[in-house]
């Protein structure tokens, strides 16, 4: 026995199963085929549109911060003004 | 059977018009990602598998193969590859020993039949780039150098695998079957 020859026999080569090709290519046309520039695109859409969700959600951020900085604002002039009031008719009052 | 011509031919075509020159591309080489599966992972099923997603990788990558020759090396390369991705896979999962595995169906023997199914059991025993290269050297009779080429491997490595996996299944089969080889 040479075992070279028993193993170029026990490994030689072997059809896979009928209609391996057919199955093979059915699930290639399955798939639509994609080329880079047509990858590329895919990525740079998505890259596009991840900026303007996160420049859209950072200026309602500070659209939303700033009209609570505003109503803050308001809310702390009608306090000054109410006690300025209340200031200017004590003063009145005892000036009467 | 399909001439050089043909293939050619069918390189840019299958593509994009005709699934028929594809599968012709795909009969051509079929047997030699099959066997090189089927021979490593002694699995049928499996080996199916993993042929099946080397041919729908060169589908992809037929646009830039540019002659017969190109696929046959990028067919050798990512089934190696591949065959050696998937055993590191396993290696990190748990793991069918191989007694259990299903056996490949035997086709029509020209040799002893007992003595090439315990050959394939031992060359898949085998470390998993020792059995690839006895792969490449025995199923595709490729030379050492051949082999370094399609690995990316020094020779001298080559040459080391192909005496070192030698001697071990020459010792193994004696001790299993106490038959000198």
């Amino acid at each position: 026995m040479n075992l070279d020859d028993e193993l170029k026999s026990a490994l030689r080569r072997e059809d896979p199963p009928a209609g391996f090709a057919q199955r093979v290519t059915a699930r290639a046309q399955s798939r639509p085929a994609r080329n880079p520039g047509m990858l590329r695109m895919i990525w740079a859409a998505g890259i596009a549109a991840m900026l303007v969700i996160g420049v859209t959600s950072v200026s309602q951020y500070r659209q939303v911060q700033g009209e609570r900085a505003a109503q803050e604002a308001v809310t702390a002039l009608r306090i000054a003004a109410d006690k300025l009031n209340m200031t200017r008719d004590k003063v009145l009052k005892l000036e009467n | 059977m399909l001439t050089q011509a043909a293939i050619t031919r069918a390189i840019p075509r299958a593509m994009t018009d005709d699934p028929e020159q594809f599968a012709e591309l795909v009969r051509e080489h079929q047997a030699m990602v099959f066997s090189m599966a089927c021979r490593y992972l002694r699995n049928r099923a499996l080996a199916e598998e993993i042929a099946q997603d080397v041919f729908l990788q060169l589908y992809k990558k037929l646009p830039d193969l540019e002659s017969p020759d190109h696929v046959l090396h990028w067919l050798r390369w990512v089934t190696a590859h591949r065959l050696i991705d998937h055993s590191r896979q396993q290696q990190r999962r748990p793991q069918t020993p191989l007694d259990d595995a299903p056996e490949p169906a035997a086709p029509a023997n020209q040799g002893d039949p007992l003595l090439t199914d315990t050959l394939r059991q031992l060359v898949a025993e085998l470390p998993e780039n020792a059995r690839l290269v006895m792969i490449l050297r025995y199923q595709e009779d490729l030379d050492p150098m051949d082999i370094a080429q399609a690995l990316e491997m020094p020779l001298a490595t080559v040459k080391s695998h192909l005496q070192r996996s030698l001697a071990l299944l020459r010792d193994r089969l004696t001790r299993k079957k106490g038959v000198g080889i």
